[in-house]
């Protein structure tokens, strides 16, 4: 067992037995529906149904649905596609390094960060597919022996490079979510009544059986899982950021992107892993297991990683001017008071500035406040994304070509359609799925939690 | 796989006693044929005298020959099967290939660990779990002795006082057709 | 499919039922339809875009085997090529010349499987030498517009030919008594001018047959102001030849005669000689503009003061006086430095210097011809005795017919291919009077805003259907040679229809041959054998110094042997200078003074403009002309050289009105002269002058079809009439703001270049002279501790592929490119490029290859904001609004082949990577439309299929595309891209694989020159040179390595991309 200073709060209050979070935990899953979980799935389901019909509209007629033009060749469709990719960082991030830390209270949270994770990436997945002039043919970017001999892809490619981390990224953390899913379905299993349910969870679990030689080999992948996961993490975003830095637009050919671009991945993860927590804490009633303490170091790391990312905005700033290169200069003077001043003023406003409040304790745990900011942190990273990518193609080196871009009814409803599916699955896996992973939780329980060890009193 | 045997199942409520437990029953010789938790208790392998696995072997064995696809596939078919000129790049620029590279030796890696796991500990949809006790993947930890191992140095009754003395719960026996 | 075939074939069904066609029929079928057979077709996208190819070959084939099987009975020689050899794959070039009202193009046509697709320049022209227009360029795409009359219509009714013709034989008889019925009251025949002398013996044939007869002449843009004034100056009404390539000074007052101005082709090629500069010859001519639009003469001129209309006369007196001493009776013109400069430059270069004046009033063109005859240019650069054909057309008379209709002196009206209604000033009046004639025949090839309201519609033929000649000058004449029987069985010559009203026997083409032998061929030649030569050169011209006809033939066959038939080695820029045969003749001439009469008039006139309001000047547009050829879609989307908008007209303001006035782009705004009035969308254009207005004409037809129809306004109405003349400059016009918007559908929204020297490079030719000059700006890179050149090895990260057998590299001029858009539409036809109309054109989209960039100066300057303290947002703000009067660059921009492309390196599929030759190829079906490339290329010459252009009713106005008879004019040899995917410039590879096929099957390297990409062939003053970098002989190696090495820079170069298209320093003859 680690040691852990006496001074720090419980990471669960409540003087929870093993027996109780078992209880806790499996209740949504048991129970029937709430009327909030019903609203909230119809929600997502209205969003998919809209979203729906514009990929279809965009599909059957062509990208030029969207606002693109001859200038800027991608506008929303990379920005969501980066955007939610840099969501889909948190999950991993906190169950591989915070592991690797040995930070337990990532424990009541991991389950849920990482599901997001998983989702956030299928969402962030389909923007590249679905901005293809030729989506039925988006497979091409795999090397897959053809039919027309020594045809494969170009390894130079930047997006070529993404589309092998992506998919890579989607599958560890699939493999690892799921791993960690096994006991808890066993538990599941356990506990059910109905055949079915057996059945159901007895399939998921694996014929899990919880024996010590099992965990001790359980323990060692995941350690293993979290050290590959750790660099793969960081890979991801830096691989994404390369899409630009490699390229030769001013704005884009930036070599500080990679760590500039993770960093404001954790940010934007972690606002949306709190965004979702705050609300899965109410409408499952686990405010015990999901406390203060958890948001508050969550909170921490995001004014860290939004600080980081203000001083990534400033440095550009001044090599844009250092570095003498008048396009570069311009590009950047332009994007701040330029046509799109706004949207770099939003951004400005909402990732470096606001986050700052956090420095505040008080802040930090106020519910309402984190929650608000939490949502406030992830629309200021859609606008860096978008500023990223379209106030640098708008105007770069031939001012004949200088364009503007307006964006259309498509473009707003294939963003929306991402978060239709996300929010879809993510319904779906908080009723069906065990939002908190109990046999971490248990493990950390006596060491963590408010009461000591309750069993003896119990017993006595 | 442990059909018609008969094991004697002690329950424990908290894993220190079990802990404590299993290092007495041991020194007392008896063989324990397998404890079942809930949780990843820390120190019950050492306690059972299990060997610390090898699968991180088995994962940089499986990077490794994600390594090696991943350059051959690059350099083979870049360089060799179909060359061509891309940006007045060479026909096998190293620095590219270094991504694809790393993402497919995490890739290969993971799942290569991930499955060896899975087979060596006999886990999949169809694999039924052999549960002494359904409350071991709840609250409750859980230790099976077979008794047939066992007979030649000591009885049903001994073990179960022997269990009962060392802070069980309860003992049942339980007997697998 | 099968639908489209049915649809199709009744489209031209006629054909079918040609006997001939289906004598042939069984010849010609079978070894076509297997082709089609062959490809199963695919449901995939790039599938339906070969199947339509295959679908276009079949039906070119099947259709048009009409013209293989006729063109042999008629005995047309096709050029280079035997006239039997209609074999697929394969490409006939015929020499013909491209006709369109006042237009004249000598050209080459190239068909394949028999259908005309292509027009290129004819190099042997004394005229045009291979030069070509945007409008000639677009001609080919005309044959096959929807809208032509497939029948004769006889009072609104379509009467269907079969091939007997019996129907005409009806129609003339009753034609025939029509005009016998009226012949006492007088008949017209209304034409706009008419090269062909062999026409005009019809005409005279007819009028014979019907002594009542009168045949007006006129055109819709005229310049009958100057023919009269030559009439009082040297006795004769004709425009006389200039020869800018023997000035050193020219001042042009409003004369656009690079773009619009009588017979542009020629000047600019006479021009451009002029303006090349090199390291051995650092000459060239001084070029003063003085105008009142933006023109694109006025765009390339060294300097150019705004004036208003008004102020014209007041000019070109003050000039006079400096130059002569001589003073006038006219109101002094405002003080002008510019004017100063520009008569003591004339002055310097006397005999070798030359004003012209596009004004259409008597009296200004006196005072020119005074001006020019101080000047001693009579003899040098401009030669009066040989006349120029061009614009014949006569104001008075066209004014006097409009009244007789409507006094209702008139019994008939014959149209011949003229659309007075439209293009009349006093259209309108006309239109109305016609009710009150009772036989009005046109012979239009559609229904257009005159033909409409004829009785008898017998529609002609497009000028490359039919046997005709021209005489664009002179003795100077030029051969009309069908490329393709007529499509349509129901069309026939008017000049067929005028015979045999006239009662004449035979048809057109062996009355033309008689005419030749009789009246045109210099007696003591073979006739056969000099026919055959003409046809096969396409002109005759017996004036011409030392180039009799036989050298001419031989020309021909010189060509003929070096290469056989595919590709066109006569695309060869000629680059002798310009044609001595221009000064031959009897130069001795007697110029009689008529200062006297001309100082009160022109006061008057200028008075006139001046009193109150603002005024306005009327112009034509380089892509619209006199509106003939609204509906084709590839001019209207052809952006205008100097305001880049397209798809309609617009009333041009100048900044500071806009200013004053609080106009924004686009706003409507409504004019107001005399009684007329009009509303347009404005355009704030620089360098117009300050109380002036500009307005084109040529738009607002109301009957053209689907890309002509109700796009922009028409201006012929407020054409004024002075002393008898169409009046191009108005007075007293009002302007009032509406509250309306019309957005401008423009291809380039940033007016200027925001000082990146890598971009555009200018300097003057004073500094050039000096030997040590060095190009403005060279970027140099910091590596490894040294400064390098941008582009050297040493900042290369790997080393460099070579490129052992060819390295095509093309050299652009900015010297010579003038921004006329020639090669905009040439590369639009040769390579299939999809028309998007104005929306599309609006949301960024237009998907030219080829593009010409136009940047303004502006005052603002990094230098000013330095002195002036002024901070980088506020100087970068106002870099982008152009100055009041601004220096004008043009750069042709298209795909730079980079040897390190950027847009290669991206690609994830490898859609785009290398050729060993240096391209950078584009393929289409490996292309995933990731749009990858288009970010990252720096030039932003990637253009994206948003939508599927072909066959799809968004897209009606893509006519090449969209209908199975304009899909007729599409290029074989080229994919028609599908939805979805990248495409780019590809240097016509097409043509290049074509030119070394050739070389290859004869065993030698191909020529320099024998491969030539669309864009160079068309450019009339030859600023595009492609060639093999490799070849040490050819003109753009010999270029760039020593002829002009110090000008010649690549845009962006410190980008090191390495681009195979290089650009020459642009040189302004400015004073130091």
């Amino acid at each position: 067992m680690q040691i852990t200073s006496p001074v720090r709060p419980p990471l669960v209050t409540g003087g929870k037995t093993y027996h109780d979070v078992t209880a806790d935990v499996c209740r949504p899953v048991e129970s029937a529906p709430s009327k909030a979980w019903i609203a909230a799935l119809g929600f997502a389901l209205m969003l998919l149904g809209f979203g729906l019909y514009c990929v279809y509209r965009l599909v059957w007629d062509g990208i030029g649905m969207w606002g693109l033009n001859k200038t800027i060749g991608w506008s929303w469709d990379i920005t969501n596609f980066v955007w939610w990719i840099g969501i889909g960082h948190a999950g991993t991030l906190i169950s591989a390094i915070l592991l690797l830390f040995r930070q337990k209270w990532r424990t009541s949270i991991n389950r849920a960060a990482e599901a997001m994770t998983i989702f956030a990436v299928i969402s962030a997945a389909m923007f590249p597919v679905l901005h293809m002039g030729r989506p039925w043919v988006g497979y091409w970017p795999l090397p897959l022996p053809n039919t027309f001999g020594s045809l494969w892809v170009n390894f130079n490619s930047p997006l070529l490079w993404d589309v092998f981390a992506i998919s890579t990224y989607f599958t560890v953390s699939l493999v690892f979510w799921y791993l960690g899913l096994v006991p808890d379905f066993a538990t599941i299993r356990d506990r059910a009544t109905s055949k079915f349910r057996q059945i159901f969870y007895g399939m998921l679990s694996m014929g899990w059986d919880g024996a010590a030689k099992t965990w001790s080999r359980y323990e060692a992948v995941a350690l293993v899982l979290a050290g590959v996961s750790a660099p793969l993490v960081l890979s991801v975003h830096t691989i994404v950021s390369m899409d630009f830095a490699t390229s030769l637009i001013p704005g884009w050919h930036t070599t500080i992107f990679p760590p500039y671009f993770v960093s404001g991945a954790i940010f934007s993860g972690f606002a949306m892993v709190l965004t979702l927590m705050l609300i899965t804490r109410v409408v499952f009633r686990l405010e015990d297991y999901i406390t203060i303490e958890h948001i508050e170091s969550m909170n921490k790391i995001i004014v860290l990683t939004g600080s980081i990312v203000g001083i990534a905005y400033i440095s550009e700033l001044f090599i844009a001017w250092y570095s003498g290169v008048p396009y570069e200069s311009y590009c950047f003077l332009n994007r701040a008071t330029g046509p799109y001043w706004w949207a770099y003023a939003m951004m400005m406003s909402c990732n470096v500035i606001t986050p700052q409040l956090f420095w505040l304790r008080f802040v930090r745990r106020n519910i309402v406040i984190t929650f608000i900011l939490s949502i406030i942190v992830n629309i200021g990273m859609w606008f860096e994304r978008f500023v990223i990518i379209c106030t640098s193609l708008h105007r770069d080196y031939l001012p004949s070509s200088w364009a503007y871009f307006k964006p259309t009814m498509y473009d707003v409803g294939v963003y929306l359609f991402s978060f239709g599916v996300f929010f879809t699955l993510f319904f779906l896996f908080t009723k069906f799925f065990p939002v908190i992973n109990m046999s971490e939780l248990k493990a950390v329980l006596k060491s963590s939690s408010g009461s000591s060890n309750s069993q003896s009193n119990k017993r006595a | 796989m442990a059909s018609g045997k008969k094991f004697l199942v002690g329950v424990f409520d908290d894993e220190s006693v079990l802990i404590d437990a299993i290092g007495k029953i041991r020194n007392s010789g008896v063989k324990i044929f397998e404890v079942y938790t809930p949780f990843p208790v820390h120190g019950l392998d050492s306690a059972l005298g299990y060997k610390p696995s090898n699968l991180p072997v088995a994962a940089f064995l499986f990077g490794l020959v994600g390594t090696i696809t991943a350059l051959t596939m690059e350099i083979g078919m870049m360089g060799f099967d179909w060359p061509m000129i891309i940006g007045g790049k060479p026909f096998i620029p190293l620095p590219d290939f270094i991504p694809i590279t790393f993402e497919l030796t995490v890739l290969f890696s993971a799942l290569g660990m991930v499955f060896t796991f899975l087979i060596i500990s006999d886990l999949n949809p169809f694999k039924l779990p052999l549960m002494f006790d359904k409350r071991s993947t709840d609250d409750k930890f859980v230790m099976a002795i077979d008794i047939e191992s066992n007979h030649s140095r000591s009885n049903e009754e001994t073990i179960t006082s022997l269990l009962r003395e060392n802070g069980a719960s309860e003992v049942n026996s339980k007997t697998f057709e | 499919m099968k639908d489209n075939q049915k649809k199709y074939w009744k489209s031209i069904e006629e054909l079918n039922n040609d006997p001939e066609f289906l004598k042939h029929a069984h010849e010609e079928f079978p070894s076509y339809l297997p082709l089609k057979e062959a490809h199963p077709s695919k449901s995939s996208e790039e599938g339906t875009g070969r199947r339509d190819f295959l679908k276009l070959m079949g039906f070119g084939v099947a259709a048009v085997s009409l013209a293989a099987c006729e063109a042999p009975v008629k005995r047309a020689i096709p050029y280079l090529v035997k006239p039997e050899e209609v074999e697929p794959g394969i490409a006939n070039w015929y020499a013909s010349s491209y006709i369109n009202g006042s237009d004249y193009c000598s050209i080459l046509v190239k068909t394949r499987e028999g259908r005309p697709i292509k027009i290129e320049g004819n190099a042997l022209s004394g005229i045009t030498k291979g030069g070509t227009n945007a409008r000639a360029q677009a001609s080919v795409l005309s044959i096959y517009d929807e809208k032509r009359l497939k029948n004769f219509v006889v009072k609104g009714k379509e009467v269907r030919v079969k091939d007997n013709n019996s129907e005409y034989a009806s129609l003339d008889k009753e034609i025939i008594s029509a005009l016998k019925g009226v012949s006492n009251k007088g008949i017209r025949i209304v034409s706009r001018t008419i090269y062909s002398p062999t026409t005009l013996k019809v005409i005279e044939d007819f009028k014979a047959k019907f002594p009542t007869t009168e045949h007006i002449m006129y055109d819709a843009v005229s310049v009958y102001g100057m023919r009269q004034a030559n009439k009082k100056s040297f006795g004769r009404e004709i425009i006389p030849s200039y020869n800018f390539s023997n000035a050193d000074v020219v001042v042009s007052f409003g004369a656009d005669f690079l773009g619009t101005w009588i017979s542009p082709i020629e000047y600019s090629k006479q021009y451009s000689v002029k303006r090349k500069v090199s390291e051995t010859n650092k000459t060239m001519l001084r070029h003063y503009q003085i105008e009142t639009n933006l023109s694109l003469t006025g765009a390339n001129a060294d300097y150019r003061e705004a004036i208003k209309p008004s102020e014209e006369g007041l000019f070109l007196a003050a000039l006079y006086t400096k130059i002569t001493g001589q003073k006038l009776n006219v109101p002094a013109a405002r003080e002008s430095k510019i004017l100063d400069m520009a008569a003591d430059d004339l002055k310097g270069a006397k005999g070798k210097s030359l004003v012209v004046s596009a004004s259409n009033d008597v009296n200004i063109q006196l005072l020119v011809n005074e001006i020019n005859n101080a000047l001693d240019s009579y003899g040098s650069t401009i030669n009066i005795s040989r006349a120029c054909n061009f614009k014949k057309g006569n104001d008075a008379q066209a004014l006097k017919f409009v009244d007789d209709v409507a006094a209702g002196k008139i019994g008939a009206i014959i149209f011949l291919d003229a659309d007075p209604v439209y293009d009349l000033p006093n259209g309108a009046k006309l239109k109305s009077a016609l009710k009150s004639v009772p036989v009005k025949i046109s012979t239009s090839l559609k229904i257009d805003e005159t033909s409409e309201f004829c009785e008898y519609l017998c529609p002609g033929l497009h000028f490359l259907e039919h046997w005709n000649d021209a005489e664009p000058y002179e003795e100077y004449y030029s051969m009309v040679q069908p490329a393709i029987a007529p499509i349509f069985r129901g069309n026939r010559a008017l000049e067929e229809s005028l015979l045999i009203w006239a009662g004449a026997e035979g048809d057109y083409y062996t009355y033309l041959r008689k005419n030749w032998q009789d009246n045109i061929l210099q007696k003591g030649i073979g006739f056969d054998e000099a026919w055959d030569a003409i046809v096969q050169n396409g002109i005759y011209e017996p004036k011409a110094k030392g180039k009799d006809l036989s050298r001419r033939a031989s020309g021909g066959r010189r060509v003929a042997d070096s290469i056989s038939g595919q590709t066109d080695v006569n695309l060869i820029p000629i680059e002798e200078p310009i044609d001595a045969s221009i000064q031959q003749g009897n130069q001795n001439y007697t110029f009689s003074s008529n200062l006297a009469s001309i100082a009160t008039p022109i006061a008057n006139y200028s008075k006139a403009l001046s009193s109150g309001g603002m005024e306005l000047a009327i112009y034509e547009t380089i892509a619209m002309g006199d509106g003939s050829m609204a509906n084709n879609s590839w001019l209207q989307e052809l952006p205008d050289p100097i305001t880049k908008a397209t798809w309609g007209n617009y009333v041009t303001v100048s900044n500071a009105d806009a200013r004053n006035l609080k106009l924004k782009q686009g706003q409507i705004v409504s004019i107001k002269v005399g009684n007329q009035s009009l509303t347009a969308p404005i355009v704030v254009q620089p360098g117009q002058t300050k109380g002036t207005l500009g307005l084109a004409v040529g738009y607002g037809r109301s009957r053209a079809g689907i890309s002509g129809e109700n796009i922009g306004v028409n201006a012929f109405p407020i054409i004024a009439t002075s002393l008898g003349n169409f009046s191009y400059a108005l007075g007293k016009v009002t302007l009032t703001p509406t509250e309306g918007f019309y957005q401008i559908a423009t291809t380039q929204t940033h007016d200027t270049v925001m000082e990146r020297e890598s971009i555009i490079q200018t300097s003057t030719l004073d500094e050039y002279k000096d030997p040590n000059w060095k190009k403005p700006f060279t970027p140099a890179v910091h590596t490894q501790g040294k400064e390098v050149p941008a582009g050297s090895p040493d900042t290369d990260f790997w080393y460099r592929h070579d490129y052992p057998n060819h390295l095509w590299s093309m050299m652009i001029d900015l010297n010579s490119c003038t921004g006329c858009g020639a090669c905009v539409v040439s590369c639009i036809a040769e390579n299939n490029i999809a028309i998007v109309g104005r929306q599309e054109v609006i949301n960024r989209r237009e998907m030219h290859w080829m593009r010409i960039d136009r940047y303004y100066s502006s005052d603002m300057t990094k230098a000013k904001a330095e002195e002036e303290g002024i901070g980088a947002v506020k100087m970068y703000r106002e870099m982008e609004d152009p100055a009041d009067n601004p220096e004008v660059v043009f750069q042709p921009m298209l795909c730079q082949q980079c040897n390190h492309a950027p847009c290669e390196t991206v690609c994830p599929v490898a859609a785009t990577s290398h050729s060993s030759e240096g391209l950078n190829q584009m393929v289409y079906n490996r292309c995933i439309g990731t749009r990858y490339c288009a970010n990252n290329c720096p030039y932003k010459v990637r253009r994206f299929n948003w939508f599927k252009y072909f066959d799809n009713d968004k897209f009606p106005v893509n006519t090449s595309m969209s209908n199975l008879l304009g899909r007729m004019v599409l290029n074989p040899d080229v994919t028609v891209r599908s939805r979805g995917v990248m495409e780019k410039c590809s240097f016509c590879v097409q043509r290049i694989q074509a030119g070394k096929l050739t070389a290859k099957k004869e065993g030698r390297r191909p020529k320099d020159g024998e491969i030539v990409t669309a864009c160079a062939s068309a450019c009339p003053t030859n600023a595009i040179v492609f060639g093999d970098f490799n070849d040490k002989k050819a003109k753009v190696y010999n270029e760039l390595t020593t002829e002009n090495r110090k000008r010649s820079y690549a845009v962006l170069q410190e980008l090191n991309t390495r681009p195979n298209v290089y650009y020459l320093t642009k040189i302004r003859n400015k004073k130091a």
